[in-house]
This record gives structure tokens, sequence and C-alpha cells, in this order.
């Protein structure tokens, strides 16, 4: 009935992506904030809170996302404040999945708030907007949340479209409508094209979504390697990534970072800093069964200047002291002495546990022969009483401790459920 | 310079200094390859500065003709086409000339090339070795040497002298010991009839050295002199010259790594149990060390098995000979596992286990020349 909204040989992708997600959640869980000028932000008393999100109230007034607290403040006065309520939107997400869900099992969750869908078997259901429409009358009028839906041909465009038009929007964007709609947007806009790469385009007096677009394959490649010709080919509407359901469960790094509360040049401090980091990530690592063979270090100086130097290693690790020592020796090769602002540790390159192996190294191999009988131990009892009861209990104390901080990112484990 | 020879003679020469020209080397002329003609014979030269290879072609050897008309002189010829140009050749000799301008001319039949040669005076001289310690060895047993544990050598370069083979002589025994650190080969022989009483103990010959000379070498009871200096050591033969580089810095001591006492000890038959292992690691995931699992059962019976999660998994028990001592259950790189069966070379196995997390040990129940040691792997 609808057929001439679906291509024959081509996709309908959504993407759907909740408005103000958390500040959303706030209002709906307590209507009276609605309207008003609000931010969710961590550590709300001290100096290194930052605004996670805010409502449109609170945007009009120059409120943004990552501004620090009192900067907010000073732009708009009457700021609520609130701490974040991980319970809360973890709900209100699962929620929203579900009814993603119930139009098609074709789906990507790429946080917390935003989702791919892929519709192009929907024909039964509607037309694109009508099913869109539907999406978002659903998640309005059961969850009281606002959501904006894209719809193109592939992921880049409609992440594009769903950006478009805020709150409660709902944008299509075709091929053909690409030099009216897209090119005329700034770099900066484009998903995919952060600070520095943007600084570097613009540098080729690339401007906008279009001017790179049109601009010579070739130099793009020198510019920014196979990156630059990627981007090319996105801002020329190419993107071919399926929606890919199982793509929640690959994680591709685990960090957690921090602003000191003061900037730094005490080692002792420093030093204590990045032991705290490595535990939070080892305690995620731990959660999630997985280790990793690249650690990240990331410092952010008092100037705001940012480095992130890593170490690709041949073994696998998971320990807290192996992040650490990593974390320090990175720490000490590329150090400046300047005062550092915040810290970050990031474990990269991972892997499931129970398809790591170690090969043991004859130069190396007591530190493990001590804790044979350990092992043993754990064998034994796991033969008895069923898989490892240990890493059972190290997930399950970890859950209760809440000791994971990159929410958006732990939470895609559990949509589904 | 001219002469005239057996392209078989040639052919088998070329492809044997061949292994010493590299085409990335930093001295241009390394990349080509030396001819010299004198009354004895010609002479081939190759080198990559890391080994060098001289291979002589006698005029005459038990009776029979394999160099005629010889006018001395020299030359050196792109390596890059001689050889094939060589295996090419229409007829079964040769004749290479060249001229003045060092134009060379090979014909055979009614083909003929012409090459431009270069300034043979330019080539290096190779080191003249003076060895104070030399001895003798016959040739298939230093190819079974190299064999038993060259394999071992490591191929990162993280640690360097991992990657060549250590040559020892102690008490009057010879030892070529190789790891990478996950593994460890080692062969002794006792020397006989040495006329002089040499020992050293600091030789290490980069892997792929032993591999190119063990390559050369045909299976012969011949014997090859093995001389040894600071920095170089040499392989010579009748018409080979094979001399290498040796690596710089300390080798660790080994012996001491090795388990002198073990808790369970399985005796078996090696191609069984190789042939086992050969099925389980068809399941064991190439890309994750390629693990398979060991695990003692009563009634003499191991079992093998190998497990891919999502291919699926292969169990497989083995009779052994005996098996005495505790329960054992133990992963470990089925590649390592098979090299060293193949390297033990003998129809029974002994294999040593001291527990899961630490090293075991390979060797023939009838001696104790070849050890080989395996790291396993730990599963989390």
């Amino acid at each position: 009935m609808s057929s001439r909204w679906y291509p024959k040989n081509g996709r309908v992708i959504f993407h759907v992506d909740m408005n103000s997600f958390y500040a959303s959640v706030e209002m709906a869980f307590d209507p009276t904030l609605k309207g008003k000028p609000l931010a969710i932000a961590g550590n709300p008393e001290e100096r290194k809170g930052i605004v996670v999100t805010s409502s449109y109230e609170a945007r009009k007034h120059g409120v943004k996302t990552t501004m620090p607290l009192w900067e907010a403040k000073r732009h708009c006065p009457d700021l609520i404040v609130m701490r974040p309520n991980f319970d809360r939107y973890r709900t209100a997400s699962k929620e929203m999945f579900k009814i993603l869900a119930d139009v098609t099992e074709i789906i990507q969750p790429v946080s917390i708030d935003e989702g791919y869908m892929d519709i192009t078997a929907c024909e039964h259901l509607g037309s694109p907007l009508e099913i869109a429409d539907r999406i978002q009358q659903r998640i309005s009028d059961e969850l009281d949340l606002p959501c904006s839906i894209g719809i193109a041909p592939n992921k880049f465009l409609a992440k594009m479209a769903s950006d478009m038009k805020k709150p409660m929007g709902i944008t299509v964007l075709r091929k053909r409508d690409l030099s009216k709609k897209l090119w005329p947007l700034p770099i900066e806009e484009m998903y995919g094209v952060g600070d520095k790469t943007a600084a570097k385009l613009r540098n080729y007096n690339i401007e906008t979504i279009g001017d790179l677009a049109n601009y010579d394959v070739f130099k793009l490649k020198q510019l920014l390697g196979i990156n630059g010709e990627r981007l090319r080919n996105r801002a020329n509407g190419q993107d071919n990534r399926p929606v890919d359901p199982e793509a929640v469960h690959e994680f591709k790094s685990i960090g957690t970072s921090t602003t000191l509360s003061q900037d730094t040049t005490d080692d002792m401090e420093i030093r204590q800093v990045l032991r705290k980091l490595a535990n939070k990530v080892a305690a995620r690592m731990s959660g999630k069964k997985v280790l990793a063979r690249n650690v990240q270090l990331m410092i952010r100086y008092h100037d705001w200047k940012n480095i992130t130097r890593s170490r690709q290693m041949n073994d696998y690790i998971h320990t807290s002291d192996d992040l650490f020592h990593i974390a320090s020796r990175l720490f000490d090769e590329h150090w400046n002495q300047e005062p550092v602002r915040l810290l970050g540790i990031t474990a990269g390159d991972l892997a499931e546990q129970k398809e790591v192996t170690q090969q043991l190294d004859i130069f190396s191999y007591e530190q493990y022969a001590e804790k044979e009988k350990l092992y043993k131990t754990i064998d034994e009892l796991t033969e008895r009483y069923g898989k490892n009861p240990f890493q059972d209990l190290t997930a399950a104390s970890d859950r209760s401790h809440k000791v994971s901080t990159s929410f958006q990112k732990d939470f895609l484990d559990d949509y589904k459920k | 310079m001219k002469f005239i020879i057996q392209r078989e003679q040639l052919m088998e020469s070329v492809q044997n200094v061949m292994k010493a020209i590299s085409s990335r080397t930093t001295i241009p002329i390394l990349t080509g390859m030396k001819l010299e003609a004198g009354e004895q014979g010609v002479k081939l030269t190759g080198s990559d500065s890391d080994i060098s290879i001289e291979s002589f072609i006698p005029a005459e050897e038990d009776g029979i003709v394999y160099v005629e008309q010889i006018e001395p002189g020299s030359i050196v010829l792109q390596a890059k086409y001689f050889p094939d140009i060589v295996r090419k050749l229409p007829q079964n000799t040769v004749e290479i000339e060249t001229d003045d301008h060092r134009n060379v001319t090979i014909r055979s039949g009614s083909a003929e090339f012409h090459l431009n040669g270069q300034d043979a005076e330019e080539y290096p001289q190779l080191p003249q070795l003076h060895a104070e310690d030399s001895f003798e060895l016959p040739i298939d047993l230093l190819k079974n040497l190299i064999r038993q544990t060259v394999f071992a050598v490591s191929t990162s370069e993280t640690r360097p002298i991992l990657t060549g083979v250590n040559v020892k002589i102690e008490d009057g025994i010879l030892q070529f010991t190789a790891t990478d650190s996950h593994r460890l080969a080692s062969r002794k022989l006792p020397l006989e009839n040495q006329e002089t009483e040499i020992s050293f103990n600091h030789v290490v010959i980069p892997g792929k050295s032993l591999t190119e000379l063990n390559k050369i070498l045909a299976d012969s009871e011949q014997t090859i002199e093995i001389s040894v200096t600071d920095n170089q050591i040499l392989f010579r033969t009748k018409n080979l010259y094979f001399l290498s580089r040796l690596l710089d810095g300390n080798y660790p001591e080994t012996s001491r790594l090795i388990p002198d006492e073990s808790k369970t000890v399985v005796t078996i038959d090696a191609k069984e149990l190789l042939q086992s292992i050969d099925r389980a690691s068809l399941l064991a995931r190439e890309n994750r060390n390629n693990v398979v699992r060991l695990i003692t059962k009563g009634g003499e019976q191991i079992e093998i098995n190998g497990n891919s999660p999502e291919v699926g998994n292969v169990v497989e028990e083995v009779a052994a000979e005996s098996i005495e001592g505790e329960e054992l259950k133990i992963s470990f790189s089925a590649k390592y596992m098979m090299d060293a069966l193949k390297a033990v070379g003998s129809d029974q196995v002994k294999v040593e286990f001291t527990g899961a997390m630490r090293p075991f040990l390979i060797r023939a129940i009838d001696n104790d020349q070849v050890l080989q040691l395996i790291l396993p792997v730990r599963t989390y």
C-alpha cells in the first residue's frame, strides 16, 4: 500500500534521539519542573561539577553540556541543579527501547538515549513517516518523554536528520535533499567531525559539509588518512554500515577520567589519582569480564590542552596494578611538568575473559605458578557448584557498589532484558 | 674471464649463494653475485654482510670435468637476473665470457645473453677468519642439531638475543639451545675424536643463518669444519664456505630453567599424541594461541580436547603407555607441542609435568640428548 515510500534497492533507517534525556526524565518524574531551567550535574557542590544535561529552558540562557556549574549559574542564575538518578534513566531507557522493539528487532542502541532502527522490512506497518510519528507519540504518551527522529537511507544521514529539528522533530533527509539541507551546515555540525578535525579542515578552507563533500579525495586522505575519505563519503550521503543489534556487545574501550580538585604538579597526588582511576577501570573490566591489551592515558593541562598517549601490549592485562603501572609509565614519559587539571585512563583492545588465554613465559611464569593452588581450588569448586562461583561474586559486588562510572556505555548491556 | 661450465653444477652453486643475497642491502654491490674463475675452478660469492657464502665448483673432481677452457678473471653480476637465466638456458653446458668493458656474454646452445657486469674489485673482501676454536662434525649430525632447535628461536625483536641459537661446548659436549621464552629446544651431542680440547659458551648464531645453512647442506656423512671467533662463525666443507655474524649480547642461562623434578609423567606413542593434538588444534582458535587441553584420565588414558565457542569442540582419548603421579589438567599451544614432538624424533616419548602453570618437558624415552620444554597457557 505504501511501497512508494520504500526504495527497491535501499534501506530506510531511523535515528531516534531522546531530547535532553536526563532532564526530561526528571521532569516526567516531577512535572512541577516542567518549563523551568534544569541542569543535571555531577557533584553539584564541588568545583569540578559539570553540566551533564540541561533542559531547553536552561539552554536558552546559554547553559551547555560539559560547562562547569559555576559558569552555568552565571549564565542562568535561576538554574535548578540536580544530581543524576541513574536508576531512573536506566528504567526510562529500557522502556523506550521496548517501544522501538515493537516496530522491529533490528535496533542498535548507541547509548542510553539514542539508537538506530532499520525499518526497511516494515512496509506492512505503514509509511516511514507514519511509523516515526507513532513511535514519537507512544514515547510521549507512555513515558512523557520527548524525542526527535531522523529518517534517511543510512545511519549517518539519519543521525544528521534527527539533529535538525529538536525537540519532538521528525526529519526526513533524502539523498536529493543533501545540497539544500546538509551541505550548508558548518563543518563542526557533521557527526564524526570533532574539534580537532574541524580545525584541520578549516585550515584548508573547508567551512561547510558541502565544502567537504566536494573536496579532492586525495588531498583529504593526505590530511586525515582513511578517515578523510570516509568523512567525504558521508558528506556525500554514502554510509553502508548496517544497523547491528549485536554491536551493543562489542565494547571498544573502558575508560574513566577525573578532574582534580585543583590543578597540580604534585607527583604524589597524581599517583593517587592514577591509582584510583586504575581501580575503577579494573573494577569495570572485571564486571564485564574483559581483559585489555591497550592502555591509554589522558592528561588535560591547566590551559585545557589535552594529550592522550597509549601503549599497546602483547599480552592481555586486567589487574588494577598493571593498569596503574602502565599509566604511570606513560605519565612519566609524556608529562611536560605543567600543572595537570584532569587525568583519564582508558583500557582498549578488549577481549572477553573466556576467549583469552595467556601463554606463560619461561622467565616470568613463577608469579602465576605460585597461585596455582588457588586456581586449582577455583576449578574444583566450579566443577562441584557450577560455573565459577568467584567470578559471579565479583561481578555481583561490582553492581552493588556502583563502580561503573561510564554509565552511558555500561547501560547498553541490559537493554533487551 | 672465460669458462665453459656444466649448467647443473652452476645452478646448484648459484642457488646456494643466493641464500645470502638480499635485494635490501645498504651496500649496493652486495645485490650482485661475484664470479671468479681460476685454474682450479669457479668460485661464486654472495653476501648480505650478515651471512656470506662462497661456493666453489672445481674444474675437475673425481675424474669428472665440470669447468673447461678457463681464462682466469672475475666479475659481479646482477643477482636479480642471473639465477633465472641459468635455470632457463637450453643446453647442459654454459659459456660465460667477459670483455674489457665488463660486458658479460652467457651462451648456451643458440641462446645468447648480454649482461652488464660490475667491477669485482669493488666487491668487499670477505673477512679472513683467524679461528682459534675449531672442531669438526658430520654434516648429517649438524643438520639434526639445527632441525631440532632452530624452530624455537624467537621471531620478535623485543629480545634480539633470543632470535639466535646458543651454541656451546663444555666438557666435550656440544649443545645447541633455542628459546623464544615460551618454549625451549635443546640438543646435546658428545664430541668424539676431537684433536683439541675446546670450550666456549658465548656463541649465539642468528636463527636465520642456521636455517639457510641447513637448506644448503645436503645430507651427507662427510664432515664440516666449524670455526668460531668473537663475532663470527665459519662453516667450511671442501667446496662451501659459510660465514655468519654472531649475535651480540649475553644469552640467558637456561639450564636452571629446566625443572629437575616432576609430578606427573606420561609415557606415550609420539605419533599418536601428535596426530591427536593436530586434530584437536583444528578447532582450537588460530589467533588465541591455538590452545588445546590435556587431561589425565584413569586407565592410562589421556584426553585431548580443542574448543572454539563459535565453531564447536573436539574430544579424543589417547591410550598412554603409562601415567605416573598426580592427576593433571593443562592447556598449551598445539603448535608448540607438535613442533616439539617432531623435533624429538622418537617413537616413544616421556612427557614430564610439574603442574598446570609450570613448564613441562618432552624427551625420548631412551635418551636425554634432545630436550623440549614448553610453557603452558593459562586460561582465565
